[in-house]
């Protein structure tokens, strides 16, 4: 469902992603984990189409980024690290405005948004302007417009920011039923409990490079860790890098 | 206190001084280069108006000396309402809504500190330009009136005075205003602000009713005028004591000069320490209510379950949200505001200026007079409409801010976007421009042909300077100010204004030549040769010309930059 092929990130002065290649089943979760500065926001905001790649490709459901970026988008949710919204627009709003551009049926949307908002526990905030939210809103306010028009793949950089522990474990019930209906989840984030909880397989990516993917188990195989936790088998293979 | 200000001041100068920094060598010295080109051509342009208009005064018997200093009174005067209203603006960013202010008074630094640490970057930012474009003036008056040295230094120290005096009264209006609004209010002060700065300026402008200089009549009491210039200036009004500062100082009576100069500086060191008093029991409390949530202003209408958004129904369903968004956006943001009444205000002075221009008692033929008015309507309507552009189109791509990610991921293509953008901005400016047009026409009751043909050239430049200003806003985004409206000041919005002025003048050239021939052809009643019809085919073809790549090439730079991104 998401193909990496050689991607590239080069800014010049610092060679963000290296020769990247990857790929995620249908319905798989895929975690994307590495210390800071190691590429994953580059890489997620590449495949959010956010950012141009200096090389190689992403395949959508088979649709290249580069060549269909609309039709590619209209199958991806995309979550960013950082809950930049238009302040001045309401919660309900801003989802029939993301409806809008997804072109999500109007009667469906009425419905679904209303659905989100109280599966996100916004609904008694939907007509509040954004400015208005606390952060953990806004981030609960993202993910819901990213579901909004029933994406086939969700790509979120560090879904868990900001969220108390009740909207921690919402989320995680959300992106495992998701999978469970086939949606495909490339996700990245620092919290490596939540990597080790969610994602069927995961990849350890360090100064732009990847330098081992798998289950917890195959990682453990690959840096010679025995049965070690994640957080373990983390250190070891960025040291060794 | 003095070292906490300082320390509070350094992020501030450190990042100017990284900004200056930023960017190629090239760029920088572009940037350099074209900001101080055109600083300098407006320094100079001030300073050989002020010198000639100064000149002509010395020719006046008896008054030329009354008129040089009534000129000076009432430039102090404009200078202290400018300062005093940007001053205010400046002082609730600053002290109020800046996104850093949270992480100042996290610190364990006394209120006071932060108060004037903001208060002085407040002060710099409203004053400076002030500043920069009063010496020019005193230049002149220095030069026509033969002053020394002491003038320009008390001058000098005198605008100085003018500037910390009206930023001391704006934070005080603002900090007690702050303190008196119910929170989350505290944006209504740009409202009010608004209102009070549209109707002063309709009532500063008819007031000094220009018009009334072409009618021969009104000079009967010319002497009556200046007697009463002379009792204008009250003793007690700091305003006065800056005046007098310099005026007496032109005329080498420096004991009177430095005792003005004296009073003013006493004056703005008492309003700073009233300003530290009031800041320090009431500053805090402001700044604290200030972080509750905004409240609307107004409620959404809605007539009978319809509400506005229905009349956008005609729009694609991006097009419709990016409108709906845009317009909501535009109008919740209080800070808009201002601009917006300030706007209608000059568009109601505008149009009544023409109904009241006593052409009739002119000494210029009528008919030749209304179509030259006609005709230079085009392009001052046109310039006006590049000052809205601007203002509130060359700004709008940076608008989308930090949330431009959702554009950039969203399944609309970055050339739709823009086109939005641009007919979302070219309707409503159309149309505004179209009933300045018309109805500045037919208030002059120009001929058919010129009505025909400023409608016609407004129609074709209105899209080509939004294109201008859309494009070169996509080419020169700032996703990250905190007040994108501030671009204009920025490169690409000098380039986009100088761009755009030039776009006009060349289309007005352009047309010009035909129109005096066409104009004169018909007062006169000859033919044209084919030879000036072909010229004119080619002026009005190559005017055409220039509106439409205006309008495509700076759109097109936009869209490969912002995919570039």
């Amino acid at each position: 469902m998401i193909e990496l092929k050689n991607l590239t990130k080069d800014y010049g002065t610092t060679l963000a992603v290296n020769n990247l290649t990857l790929d995620v089943a249908a319905g798989e979760i895929y975690g994307f984990i590495g210390p800071n500065g190691a590429g994953k926001t580059t890489t997620i905001r590449m495949m959010g189409g956010i950012i141009e790649p200096t090389d190689g490709s992403i395949i959508i459901a088979g649709i290249d980024l580069k060549k269909d970026p609309v039709a590619a988008k209209k199958i991806i949710g995309f979550v960013p690290d950082r809950p930049f919204l238009y302040e001045k627009l309401t919660g309900m709003e801003f989802l029939i405005f993301i409806a809008d551009l997804y072109n999500v049926e109007a009667q469906y949307l009425l419905c679904r948004s209303e659905e989100l908002l109280k599966q996100f526990a916004l609904w008694e905030w939907a007509d509040e302007i954004i400015e208005a939210y606390s952060h953990g809103m806004k981030q609960r306010l993202i993910i819901a417009a990213a579901l909004l028009h029933d994406p086939k793949v969700m790509v979120i950089d560090e879904p868990m920011v900001g969220l108390d522990p009740q909207a921690v474990r919402m989320v995680k019930d959300i992106l495992k039923g998701l999978a469970a209906q086939n949606v495909t989840i490339f996700v990245s984030t620092h919290t490596l409990s939540l990597a080790e909880d969610l994602c069927d397989r995961i990849g350890v990516i360090h100064k732009g490079t990847l330098l081992a993917q798998g289950t917890v188990a195959e990682l453990n195989l690959a840096a010679k860790t025995g049965e070690a936790r994640l957080e373990e088998v983390f250190l070891t293979l960025v040291r060794e890098a | 206190m003095r070292d906490n200000v300082l320390t509070l001041l350094r992020p501030r100068l450190l990042s100017a001084g990284n900004g200056l920094r930023s960017g190629t060598q090239k760029n920088r010295w572009t940037r350099l280069i074209l900001f101080s080109f055109i600083g300098l051509v407006f320094w100079i342009g001030a300073f050989l108006i002020f010198y000639r208009v100064l000149t002509y005064f010395q020719s006046v018997q008896d008054f030329g000396d009354v008129l040089a200093m009534k000129l000076l009174s009432m430039m102090i005067i404009t200078f202290f309402t400018l300062l005093l209203f940007s001053s205010i603006i400046n002082s609730l960013s600053h002290l109020y809504l800046s996104r850093d202010l949270p992480l100042l008074h996290s610190l364990p630094v006394a209120i006071k500190d932060i108060f004037f640490s903001r208060w002085l970057g407040s002060a710099f930012d409203s004053s400076w330009m002030v500043v920069a474009f009063s010496l020019p003036v005193f230049l002149s008056y220095g030069l026509v009136y033969k002053a020394g040295v002491v003038f320009y230094l008390i001058a000098l120290c005198a605008i100085v005075c003018l500037c910390l005096m009206a930023s001391a009264v704006s934070s005080l209006i603002v900090v007690l205003g702050a303190a008196m609004l119910p929170a989350g209010k505290i944006r209504t002060l740009f409202v009010i602000l608004g209102v009070l700065l549209a109707l002063l300026l309709i009532l500063v402008l008819r007031m000094i009713r220009p018009e009334q200089l072409v009618n021969p009549d009104s000079f009967a009491s010319v002497v009556l005028y200046l007697n009463s210039m002379q009792a204008l200036n009250l003793p007690y009004l700091p305003t006065t004591w800056i005046t007098d500062a310099v005026r007496l100082a032109l005329k080498s009576e420096w004991n009177n000069s430095l005792l003005n100069l004296a009073l003013s500086a006493s004056c703005v060191f008492s309003l700073i320490f009233i300003n530290g008093m009031v800041a320090d029991a009431i500053y805090f409390r402001g700044f604290s209510r200030a972080q509750t949530t905004a409240k609307r202003l107004f409620s959404p209408v809605k007539f009978r379950g319809y509400s506005w958004e229905g009349l956008l129904n005609f729009l694609s369903r991006p097009a419709k949200a990016f409108a709906i968004k845009e317009i909501r956006s535009f109008f919740r943001d209080s800070t808009q505001w201002p601009q917006l009444f300030l706007i209608c205000a000059l568009i109601v002075v505008y149009l009544y200026n023409f109904s009241v221009l006593p052409l009739d008692r002119s000494p210029i033929k009528t008919v030749y007079l209304q179509n030259v008015f006609s005709f230079l309507n085009v392009g001052l309507a046109a310039f006006v409409l590049s000052a809205i552009a601007a203002r509130f189109v060359f700004p709008a791509v940076s608008m989308e801010g930090e949330a431009f990610w959702i554009i950039q991921s969203a399944p609309v293509s970055m050339k739709t976007f823009l086109w939005i953008k641009f007919f979302l901005y070219s309707i409503p400016l159309l149309i505004l421009s179209e009933i300045l047009i018309v109805a500045s026409n037919f208030l002059l009751g120009v001929t058919p042909f010129m009505m025909f043909l400023s409608v016609l050239t407004i129609f074709f430049l209105v899209p080509a300077v939004v294109a201008l200003a859309v494009g070169l806003g996509a080419c020169y985004p700032d996703f990250k100010s905190e007040n994108p409206a501030l671009s204009v000041t920025s490169f690409g919005g000098v380039l986009f204004m100088l761009l755009s002025f030039g776009l006009i003048a060349l289309v007005i050239i352009l047309e010009a030549g035909p129109v005096y021939k066409i104009f004169m052809a018909r007062m006169h009643g000859y033919a044209f040769s084919w030879i000036q019809i072909l010229w004119f085919i080619f002026s009005f073809t190559f005017a055409l010309f220039l509106c439409v790549f205006a309008v495509l090439y700076p759109m097109r730079l936009g869209e490969i930059n912002l995919l570039k991104r």
